[in-house]
Protein backbone atom coordinates (compact mmCIF):
# COMPACT_ATOMS: atom_id res chain seq x y z
CA UNK A 1 0.00 0.00 0.00
CA UNK A 2 0.91 3.50 -0.83
CA UNK A 3 1.99 4.91 2.54
CA UNK A 4 2.28 8.82 1.11
CA UNK A 5 -1.66 9.14 0.81
CA UNK A 6 -4.55 8.25 3.31
CA UNK A 7 -5.31 4.78 3.99
CA UNK A 8 -9.09 3.51 2.98
CA UNK A 9 -10.52 4.85 6.38
CA UNK A 10 -9.39 7.65 6.25
CA UNK A 11 -10.49 7.86 2.51
CA UNK A 12 -13.93 7.18 3.61
CA UNK A 13 -14.53 9.65 6.82
CA UNK A 14 -13.00 12.31 4.72
CA UNK A 15 -15.31 11.72 1.83
CA UNK A 16 -17.86 11.69 4.72
CA UNK A 17 -17.39 14.31 6.18
CA UNK A 18 -16.56 16.09 2.95
CA UNK A 19 -20.40 15.05 1.92
CA UNK A 20 -21.23 16.99 5.39
CA UNK A 21 -19.58 19.79 4.69
CA UNK A 22 -21.10 20.32 1.32
CA UNK A 23 -24.87 20.15 2.24
CA UNK A 24 -24.12 22.14 5.59
CA UNK A 25 -22.86 24.60 2.77
CA UNK A 26 -25.52 24.33 0.90
CA UNK A 27 -28.61 24.25 3.64
CA UNK A 28 -27.06 27.60 4.74
CA UNK A 29 -27.24 29.31 1.37
CA UNK A 30 -30.63 28.40 0.94
CA UNK A 31 -31.33 29.92 4.40
CA UNK A 32 -29.71 33.17 3.71
CA UNK A 33 -31.40 32.68 -0.08
CA UNK A 34 -35.03 32.74 1.81
CA UNK A 35 -34.48 35.45 4.44
CA UNK A 36 -32.95 37.34 1.41
CA UNK A 37 -36.76 36.71 0.19
CA UNK A 38 -38.68 37.75 2.99
CA UNK A 39 -36.22 40.73 3.15
CA UNK A 40 -33.85 40.31 5.97
CA UNK A 41 -30.09 41.05 5.06
CA UNK A 42 -28.10 40.01 7.91
CA UNK A 43 -25.05 40.86 5.96
CA UNK A 44 -24.30 42.51 2.60
CA UNK A 45 -23.84 40.23 -0.39
CA UNK A 46 -19.95 39.63 -0.78
CA UNK A 47 -19.47 39.26 2.64
CA UNK A 48 -22.59 36.70 3.58
CA UNK A 49 -20.91 34.09 1.20
CA UNK A 50 -17.80 34.39 2.21
CA UNK A 51 -18.33 34.15 6.28
CA UNK A 52 -20.69 31.08 5.25
CA UNK A 53 -17.62 29.40 3.24
CA UNK A 54 -15.28 30.27 5.66
CA UNK A 55 -17.36 28.42 8.42
CA UNK A 56 -17.71 25.36 6.57
CA UNK A 57 -14.26 24.95 5.34
CA UNK A 58 -13.13 25.46 8.65
CA UNK A 59 -15.70 23.27 9.72
CA UNK A 60 -14.27 20.77 7.22
CA UNK A 61 -10.53 21.11 8.10
CA UNK A 62 -11.22 21.02 12.15
CA UNK A 63 -13.31 17.71 11.73
CA UNK A 64 -10.64 15.74 9.49
CA UNK A 65 -7.56 16.75 11.64
CA UNK A 66 -10.26 16.02 14.44
CA UNK A 67 -10.85 12.44 13.15
CA UNK A 68 -7.19 11.89 12.26
CA UNK A 69 -7.92 12.17 8.44
CA UNK A 70 -5.96 14.89 7.58
CA UNK A 71 -2.87 13.46 6.52
CA UNK A 72 -1.38 10.04 5.48
CA UNK A 73 0.28 6.86 7.47
CA UNK A 74 3.97 8.38 6.69
CA UNK A 75 3.42 11.93 7.39
CA UNK A 76 2.21 11.16 10.88
CA UNK A 77 5.66 9.46 11.74
CA UNK A 78 7.31 12.42 10.59
CA UNK A 79 8.60 15.54 12.31
CA UNK A 80 8.74 18.28 9.54
CA UNK A 81 10.01 21.32 12.03
CA UNK A 82 11.43 23.31 9.07
CA UNK A 83 8.01 22.93 7.27
CA UNK A 84 5.88 23.54 10.17
CA UNK A 85 7.79 26.58 11.48
CA UNK A 86 7.55 28.02 7.84
CA UNK A 87 3.79 27.41 7.77
CA UNK A 88 3.10 29.16 11.70
CA UNK A 89 5.54 32.28 9.69
CA UNK A 90 3.44 32.16 6.73
CA UNK A 91 0.25 31.84 8.66
CA UNK A 92 1.46 34.93 11.38
CA UNK A 93 1.65 37.16 8.34
CA UNK A 94 -1.33 36.34 6.39
CA UNK A 95 -3.42 36.69 9.52
CA UNK A 96 -1.54 40.12 10.14
CA UNK A 97 -2.12 41.28 5.91
CA UNK A 98 -5.98 40.35 6.37
CA UNK A 99 -6.09 42.01 9.38
CA UNK A 100 -4.18 45.02 8.33
CA UNK A 101 -6.27 44.91 4.99
CA UNK A 102 -9.62 44.69 7.22
CA UNK A 103 -9.02 47.17 9.57
CA UNK A 104 -11.29 50.09 7.86
CA UNK A 105 -13.23 47.63 6.24
CA UNK A 106 -17.11 48.13 7.11
CA UNK A 107 -19.48 45.26 6.57
CA UNK A 108 -22.17 47.41 6.68
CA UNK A 109 -21.67 49.58 3.74
CA UNK A 110 -22.16 47.59 0.71
CA UNK A 111 -19.48 49.26 -2.21
CA UNK A 112 -16.74 48.99 0.25
CA UNK A 113 -17.42 45.18 0.36
CA UNK A 114 -17.28 44.78 -3.46
CA UNK A 115 -13.55 46.73 -3.43
CA UNK A 116 -12.49 44.48 -0.81
CA UNK A 117 -13.76 40.93 -1.68
CA UNK A 118 -11.15 40.92 -5.01
CA UNK A 119 -8.02 41.84 -3.65
CA UNK A 120 -8.81 39.12 -0.70
CA UNK A 121 -9.78 36.19 -3.07
CA UNK A 122 -7.02 37.56 -5.19
CA UNK A 123 -4.49 37.35 -1.79
CA UNK A 124 -5.81 34.01 -0.46
CA UNK A 125 -5.50 32.66 -4.15
CA UNK A 126 -2.01 33.80 -4.31
CA UNK A 127 -0.68 32.84 -0.67
CA UNK A 128 -2.48 29.03 -1.37
CA UNK A 129 -0.05 28.79 -4.21
CA UNK A 130 3.27 30.33 -2.93
CA UNK A 131 2.45 27.77 0.04
CA UNK A 132 1.89 24.29 -2.18
CA UNK A 133 5.31 26.21 -4.15
CA UNK A 134 6.86 26.19 -0.52
CA UNK A 135 5.96 22.83 0.60
CA UNK A 136 6.72 20.81 -2.90
CA UNK A 137 10.69 22.44 -2.41
CA UNK A 138 10.87 21.22 0.86
CA UNK A 139 9.51 18.23 -0.01
CA UNK A 140 11.84 17.86 -2.88
CA UNK A 141 15.16 19.15 -0.42
CA UNK A 142 14.02 16.57 2.34
CA UNK B 1 -20.06 -5.23 14.34
CA UNK B 2 -18.57 -6.79 17.31
CA UNK B 3 -14.90 -6.90 18.71
CA UNK B 4 -11.91 -8.73 16.69
CA UNK B 5 -10.54 -10.43 19.69
CA UNK B 6 -8.63 -13.07 16.89
CA UNK B 7 -6.64 -10.13 15.71
CA UNK B 8 -6.02 -8.73 19.16
CA UNK B 9 -5.00 -12.22 20.24
CA UNK B 10 -2.68 -12.75 17.24
CA UNK B 11 -1.25 -9.44 17.73
CA UNK B 12 -0.53 -10.03 20.95
CA UNK B 13 0.61 -13.96 20.35
CA UNK B 14 3.77 -11.76 17.99
CA UNK B 15 4.40 -9.12 20.91
CA UNK B 16 3.54 -6.40 17.77
CA UNK B 17 1.93 -3.34 18.65
CA UNK B 18 -0.82 -1.73 17.00
CA UNK B 19 1.85 0.49 15.39
CA UNK B 20 3.84 -2.25 14.33
CA UNK B 21 1.12 -4.01 12.67
CA UNK B 22 -0.28 -0.41 11.04
CA UNK B 23 3.53 0.36 9.42
CA UNK B 24 3.79 -2.64 8.36
CA UNK B 25 0.47 -2.52 6.46
CA UNK B 26 0.51 1.01 5.44
CA UNK B 27 -2.40 2.27 7.52
CA UNK B 28 -2.84 4.57 10.87
CA UNK B 29 -2.69 3.13 14.05
CA UNK B 30 -6.41 4.63 14.39
CA UNK B 31 -7.29 2.12 11.53
CA UNK B 32 -6.01 -1.09 13.33
CA UNK B 33 -7.51 0.22 15.78
CA UNK B 34 -10.67 0.41 14.51
CA UNK B 35 -11.10 -2.89 13.16
CA UNK B 36 -10.03 -4.26 16.46
CA UNK B 37 -12.40 -2.53 18.69
CA UNK B 38 -15.43 -3.39 15.09
CA UNK B 39 -15.48 0.27 14.53
CA UNK B 40 -14.33 -0.50 10.88
CA UNK B 41 -14.99 -3.06 8.06
CA UNK B 42 -11.79 -3.62 6.50
CA UNK B 43 -11.12 -4.47 2.68
CA UNK B 44 -10.41 -7.76 1.47
CA UNK B 45 -7.05 -5.80 0.55
CA UNK B 46 -5.97 -4.24 4.05
CA UNK B 47 -7.01 -7.88 5.95
CA UNK B 48 -4.61 -10.03 3.42
CA UNK B 49 -2.23 -7.38 4.20
CA UNK B 50 -2.80 -8.04 8.05
CA UNK B 51 -2.94 -11.63 8.06
CA UNK B 52 0.26 -11.73 5.87
CA UNK B 53 1.93 -9.57 8.39
CA UNK B 54 0.54 -12.06 11.57
CA UNK B 55 1.28 -14.98 9.34
CA UNK B 56 -2.29 -16.28 9.40
CA UNK B 57 -4.80 -16.99 6.93
CA UNK B 58 -8.29 -14.93 6.75
CA UNK B 59 -10.43 -17.89 8.41
CA UNK B 60 -7.96 -17.35 11.56
CA UNK B 61 -8.70 -14.08 11.94
CA UNK B 62 -11.44 -12.74 10.03
CA UNK B 63 -13.97 -15.56 9.61
CA UNK B 64 -17.05 -14.94 12.51
CA UNK B 65 -18.20 -17.51 14.54
CA UNK B 66 -22.00 -16.59 13.99
CA UNK B 67 -21.21 -18.11 10.34
CA UNK B 68 -20.20 -21.53 11.97
CA UNK B 69 -23.41 -21.77 13.62
CA UNK B 70 -25.66 -21.47 10.65
CA UNK B 71 -23.90 -24.29 8.46
CA UNK B 72 -26.42 -26.81 7.46
CA UNK B 73 -25.92 -30.26 8.97
CA UNK B 74 -24.97 -33.21 7.16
Amino acid sequence: MKKNQLDEMQVQKRNSIGNQAFLLLMYLLMIDAGLYGFGFRWIEYPANIMIMVTVCAGIYLIRLINNHAYVGPSAENKRPVLRFILMVAIACSVAAGISMMLKNASFTNTAQINEMSAPIMFITAAIAIIIALATLLIKRSQ
Amino acid sequence: MGKNLKLKSARAALDMSQKDIADAVGVTRQTINAIENGDYNPTIKLCTAICKVLGKTLNDIFWEDEADEKKPVG
